[in-house]
């Protein structure tokens, strides 16, 4: 746990994490942490094991907090444990182990993490699609679009990266990048059948 | 004619409020009557926010990641240097494979290892079941005393706790007051009877009752508990003697194959048995006992054997559980070694064992009537 750092509840950890405060998330993160690693190191997964679990629940919390869709109806730590143990069953049930039952320590709900989870993996598949949409779109659209919409930088500073003559210029191969990532990511997208 | 990339920079002016207001207008009015570019706009919309989101996804990951580090950073710290004094602990690769081997795999082994452990109890306890239920000749050894009440009382537990091999039986006769019911037989004509040390064992008094009904009062003067002896006298004004007994003593070892017989209050009334001697050792070669072909029940503990000569030979004390007609009985050599011993010790009672047998020779419903009056129901009461 945190030293010397102050506590907060649920409520304000949410308004942090909403305005996007990173603090917030690292105390959330710090606070929850133990729970998980202890399921997981509980029921035959290690500790690195644990933290990737634990990762990605806090990514579904977190997502679905920035969309705006989240409806906790329990404390956030259930709310996480029942997360981290939905994608724990999963990722035992894919190494074959899963034994049928779970030891859980804490008490565990329905909490909505199963539909917010199905939201999530749907959403893990877009993002796939896209990443490799990005990988056969080559050069030099990718590091411009990658820079643009993922590493967050600002259209002059790809300008000068690139080498354009001016800032018009590269929004103008941005947005056709943008027409032939579309043709790739929606062609992959349309062929995918829906889960 | 505008190109799609030119329709994406306009979208791109739209959605970040960059139009002018009649331009605007006017592309909302196209959108709401031109489906396919409604749905162009809908494409965009969907593959910048993929985008965006995508980009967010990555770098929320990159600030998890951070955070992680950070954490694992602060816990190699105190490791380190919280706690100087510590020795490092170094495994080797196996150690470190069999750790994370055990760490995988312990609940299973747990499993594992209970369904084994379950496993060789149940055959354990199963076989030892099945060999008590099944083989004749083990531990089973039940004293004669008759349980006169069914309901056993806490000392009555006790007692069954000390004896654990032995297995007293309990038979309810709800006619016969008392909590137990033995034989004794008397032993001197001044009073003086035996009966078996367990069927008064634990006892706050103790009564007799021979077959004219008549009760006097008894108590114990002396008790073998290995050889399962008591002598009794009787203490009670209205006593007068048990008058000539027809029988003695013998103090030598009775053959094998001798005929015996005894009687005994098994129930409310007297009861004859008879049968052979059958082995000179008692349950499990003890040697202070006979095993004589007598079927016996509760309630015999205690009463006379005798052979056809009308000799004492033994003093009823147990059968072995589970097997027809295998009684044990006191070989009467130590009853009269104990008569002998009480006699020279000091203040010492005087026992005059009877001398002249008065049954040799005789049939036995002869021998038994001459018996009956000197064989008596002993009744136990214990709180």
């Amino acid at each position: 746990m945190g030293k010397g750092q102050p506590s907060y509840t649920d409520e304000e950890l949410l308004a942090g994490i909403r305005r996007g405060d990173d603090r917030a998330l690292a105390h959330m993160y710090r606070q929850y942490l133990p729970t998980v690693i202890h399921l997981v190191t509980q029921n035959s997964g290690t500790e690195d094991e644990a933290k990737d679990i634990y990762q990605e629940g806090v990514m579904v919390f977190y997502e679905k907090i920035r969309e705006g869709t989240l409806e906790l109806s329990c404390q956030i730590k259930t709310y996480l444990y029942a997360v981290c143990r939905r994608l724990w069953l999963k990722r035992l049930a894919e190494k074959g182990r899963y034994g049928g039952r779970l030891d859980d320590h804490e008490p565990y709900l329905e909490t909505g993490a199963e539909a917010d989870l199905a939201d999530a993996e749907e959403r893990d598949r877009q993002f796939a699609l896209m990443s490799e949409a990005l990988v056969r779109l080559g050069e030099p659209c990718r590091s411009l679009l990658e820079g643009f919409y993922l590493l967050d930088k600002s259209m002059q500073q790809l300008t000068a990266e690139h080498g354009y003559t001016n800032a018009d210029n590269a929004k103008n191969q941005k947005y056709k990048c943008l027409v032939r990532l579309k043709k790739l990511f929606f062609t992959q997208y349309k062929e995918e059948p829906l889960p | 004619m505008m190109t799609e990339a030119d329709y994406y920079a306009f979208f791109d002016d739209y959605l970040n409020n960059r139009l002018e207001e009649p331009v605007r207008q006017n592309l909302e009015r196209r959108l709401a009557a031109d489906p396919v570019l409604a749905e162009r706009l809908a494409d965009y919309q969907r593959l910048t926010g993929t985008l965006t989101a995508y980009g967010q996804r990555l770098r929320l990951s990159d600030k998890l990641r951070a955070i992680q580090a950070e954490i694992d950073a602060e816990e190699e710290e105190v490791v380190e240097t919280g706690r100087p004094e510590m020795p490092v602990m170094r495994i080797s690769r196996t150690e470190q494979w069999l750790r994370e081997f055990w760490h995988g795999h312990r609940a299973t082994m747990a499993v594992a290892a209970s369904a084994a452990v379950i496993a060789v109890f149940a055959t354990l306890l199963g076989l030892q079941l099945w060999n008590t239920s099944n083989q004749p000749g083990s531990a089973g050894y039940a004293k004669l005393r008759l349980e006169v009440n069914q309901l056993k009382n806490a000392r009555a537990k006790d007692r069954r706790a000390i004896n654990q091999v032995i297995n007293q039986l309990g038979v309810a006769a709800p006619a016969v007051q008392g909590k137990f019911s033995g034989t004794g037989f008397a032993l001197t004509s001044d009073g003086y009877l035996v009966t078996s040390y367990h069927v008064i064992q634990g006892a706050d008094s103790v009564l007799i009752e021979g077959r004219d009904k008549q009760r006097f009062r008894a108590e114990a003067v002396f008790s073998d508990v290995a050889r399962d002896l008591t002598i009794l006298k009787v203490n009670d004004r209205h006593f007068q003697g048990f008058g000539r007994l027809p029988y003695t003593v013998k103090r030598t070892q009775a053959d094998l194959g001798e005929k015996v017989y005894t009687l005994g209050y098994p129930r409310e009334d007297q009861v004859y048995n008879d049968g052979s001697l059958s082995a000179r050792s008692g349950f499990q070669g003890d040697t202070g006992f006979y095993q004589i072909s007598i079927p016996v029940n509760p309630g015999n503990s205690g009463g006379p054997v005798l052979d056809d000569r009308g000799n004492l030979i033994g003093v009823i004390s147990g059968r072995e559980m589970d097997v027809q007609s295998a009684a044990f009985a006191t070989k009467s050599s130590y009853l009269a070694r104990l008569v002998d011993s009480l006699s020279a010790a000091p203040n010492p009672h005087t026992y005059n064992l009877p001398k002249q047998n008065q049954l040799a020779g005789q049939t036995r419903p002869q021998q038994i009537r001459k018996l009956q009056d000197f064989v008596f129901v002993v009744k136990v009461f214990s709180k």
